[in-house]
């Protein structure tokens, strides 16, 4: 931080550092067993190793929680009726039939993790932590379930407890979704609330069988004075790529193997910036609630996939082998994102801190435009997946006086990021996992950050897990973290 | 018993039973839990008529549900709604095939009738419970049986001779086929929703 940071400010963003710090720990973790109730089945029908999804998990959860073909004897728990089928011939002289599921729609995951952490910084400073017991770290209580042919739901609600004692609960996820609304089957679904995107289908951290999601990608922020410096904290770089959005969304799987999406959203996350600007020097809204403007984002996705399982479960004509998460397969998409961030105001920061005008107040700065474009591939050979993600990003960042009244300057900054992760099943019981992710930040001036994160994992049970996990993440010129997670993680 | 007389004997209960046989056999429903309430019957016979009975069916609404939920009847029969529950029932029908009749709201220890005048598969909803639902199958021909849970059925009483059988779920797809009946003969029918 620049030593001329006034301490006010400075007491502001030690703040909010510590509640993206919070954030970070409650990291979305999907293990549903409430479908394990509902079908009378094992977790790993639909994971490898929860919550990673296995290409049957991945149909269902695009068929609307839903068993490809699904007949009503694949359902042990009998929904509820709240009207008998007949009544669709009588509306609107009664209200639409629908159901409910047979039983309360609850689950619970359990996280408790042992943490060593040791961070070195540019002056070669060390800190470590050694065993940190974060019993619990989190607890995740779910709801999911299906209403009717043509409806499902999903809502999560997360305690954390962060390494200091202090805790907090949000709602992760909240949505409603309406399946097969019109067309073929599969071809047209939307969902609305807040939810991570399917623009992140396969790696978004709900998806991913590792503790530590992939920081590069969703925990950039690329707002600076030079443009973004690198990954702050987890949960801060909202505006990089929103791994959740309050929004509406459209998708659909066309011929077995073609997926689409798109859909409009507001950004969710703590962000870094200071307040709203309201355009006439006053500022309103919470700090750093980054998407209260007028502004929605837009994003797409394409994929195909060739090989395997179809998208929408469907497997004529392919061999499909006994081994639920084996098979041969390539998929690849294209994902973009674009966005306006006018009138929220960041405070311009470089590598070391605040940057003060003349009088010492921080400039401020507004990301005016921001696109996201990207690439993904997942190839699945057996035992082995290896997927990753391309993205590159372009920010139109507006340098203003602190009240946002004045504009001193627009600069377009370009960052890009990268990762590629290899997923191998040893045994069922067993995984592997290894990760390597690269992001050249938008400021020219700093270092590129890389980051390194291995995985072993023993699927104890179908719905208990332990995982040890090693994480490195490092900056020329910042410094080096490090991090070695046991973690527990159950789900019931 | 001589030989002569046994052999009598068989060939003359041989025929009884070719006279007066029944159709059984299985009806599978794929795709549903169970393949109960299914009703098997023989479809009108041209040029036979039969008479209604003048006993009424009944149907009782108790603990929220239609007891039995599917019931099968010759054309002409009244059917008995009674209402066992301590609170308010309706029972309406949303099918043209019974006119659409709705016999108004009543309470415990009552009950209302409909004649099914004709070939039907009435649904009967109640109003006042939208999730109560109950079906009433009217055959043209005395001859019809509801399945079991597995599905298993027996028509009893059919005289011999080639007639178009249909079936009716609630769930699945009507059906129909041709049954030449001899006697015990046996049929299967598979439906799906």
């Amino acid at each position: 931080m620049n030593p001329s940071t006034p301490p006010r400010l400075r007491s502001l963003l030690h703040g909010l550092l510590l509640l993206a710090l919070f954030l970070g720990l409650a990291a979305p973790a999907s293990a549903f067993p409430i479908f394990a109730r509902k079908y009378q089945t094992s977790c790993v029908t639909c994971h490898s190793v929860y919550p990673k999804l296995n290409p049957f998990g991945e149909a269902f959860r695009l068929n609307g929680y839903r068993m490809p073909k699904e007949t009503e004897d694949l359902i042990k728990q009998k929904p509820v009726s709240l009207g008998s089928e007949a009544y669709k011939r009588v509306w609107p002289d009664a209200v639409w039939p629908n159901e409910l599921p047979g039983n309360a729609p609850v689950a619970v995951n359990v996280k408790m993790a042992n943490v060593y952490t040791s961070s070195t910084d540019a002056s070669g400073g060390k800190t470590i932590v050694h065993n940190d017991f974060q019993f619990p770290q989190e607890v995740n209580l779910f709801a999911a379930g299906t209403l009717g042919e043509h409806m499902s739901f999903m809502a999560e609600l997360t305690h954390a407890e962060g390494p200091d004692g202090g805790s907090g609960t949000e709602i992760e996820h909240a949505r409603l979704g309406f399946e097969s609304l019109f067309g073929p089957e599969h071809a047209f679904n939307v969902r609305m609330g807040k939810f991570a995107p399917n623009l992140y289908a396969g790696f978004q951290e709900m998806w991913l069988m590792t503790d530590n999601g992939v920081d590069s990608l969703f925990n950039y922020n690329p707002v600076g004075f030079k443009g973004g410096t690198g990954v702050i904290t987890d949960g801060a770089g909202i505006v990089s790529l929103p791994a959740r959005v309050r929004g509406i969304e459209v998708y659909g799987v066309l011929n077995h193997r073609f997926f689409y999406t798109f859909g409009f959203s507001n950004k969710i996350g703590p962000g870094s910036g200071v307040a709203t600007n309201t355009g006439d020097g006053s500022t309103q809204g919470t700090p750093g609630n980054f998407g209260a403007n007028n502004h929605k984002d837009i994003y797409l996705r394409l994929d195909y996939k060739f090989g395997g399982m179809g998208l929408d479960g469907d497997t004529e004509g392919v061999q499909m082998p006994p081994e639920n998460w084996r098979e041969k397969s390539f998929r690849i998409g294209v994902l973009a994102l674009k966005g306006n961030g006018t009138n929220i105001d960041f405070i311009a920061t470089d590598a070391n801190g605040p940057i003060l005008d003349p009088s010492d107040n921080p400039y401020h700065m507004q990301d005016t435009s921001y696109t996201r474009t990207g690439l993904f591939a997942s190839w699945t050979y057996s035992d082995l997946n290896v997927f990753g993600v391309y993205l590159s990003g372009k920010d139109t960042l507006e340098t203003r006086s602190a009240d946002g009244l004045t504009l001193y300057a627009t600069d377009d900054r370009t960052y890009k990021a990268y990762f590629v992760q290899a997923d191998y099943v040893l045994a069922p019981p067993f995984h592997l996992s290894a990760r390597y992710e690269k992001l050249t930040p938008g400021d020219t001036t700093v270092q590129p950050v890389k980051v390194s994160n291995y995985n072993f994992t023993y699927l104890a049970a179908a719905n208990l897990k332990f995982m040890l996990e090693y994480n490195k993440s490092e900056q020329a010129g910042v410094g080096t973290n490090k991090s070695i997670n046991t973690v527990i993680r159950a789900a019931f | 018993m001589s030989k002569t007389l046994l052999l009598t004997a068989l060939g003359l209960g041989a025929a009884l039973c070719a006279q007066a046989g029944d159709i059984h056999g299985k009806v599978t429903c794929k795709g549903v839990r169970d393949s109960a309430d299914a009703v098997v019957y023989v479809a009108a016979i041209p040029g036979k008529t039969f008479a209604a009975p003048a006993a009424h069916a009944k149907m009782d609404q108790k603990n929220l549900v239609f007891i039995p939920h599917v019931m099968a009847v010759l054309a002409g029969t009244t059917v008995d709604y009674l209402n066992s529950d301590a609170v308010l029932h309706n029972v309406f029908s949303p099918d043209a095939c019974c006119d659409k009749f709705n016999l108004g709201t009543w309470p415990q220890g009552q009950s209302k009738s409909y004649t099914f005048k004709k070939e039907c598969a009435a649904t009967l909803l109640c109003k006042v419970h939208p999730e109560m639902e109950g079906f009433v199958v009217t055959s043209p021909t005395p001859y019809f049986a509801v399945t079991k849970a597995d599905g298993s059925f027996t028509i009893p009483n059919v005289p011999d001779g080639a007639y178009t059988v249909k079936v009716w779920h609630p769930k699945c797809k009507p059906s129909q086929k041709a049954v030449t009946v001899a006697g015990a003969t046996a049929a299967a029918f598979e439906i799906a929703k």
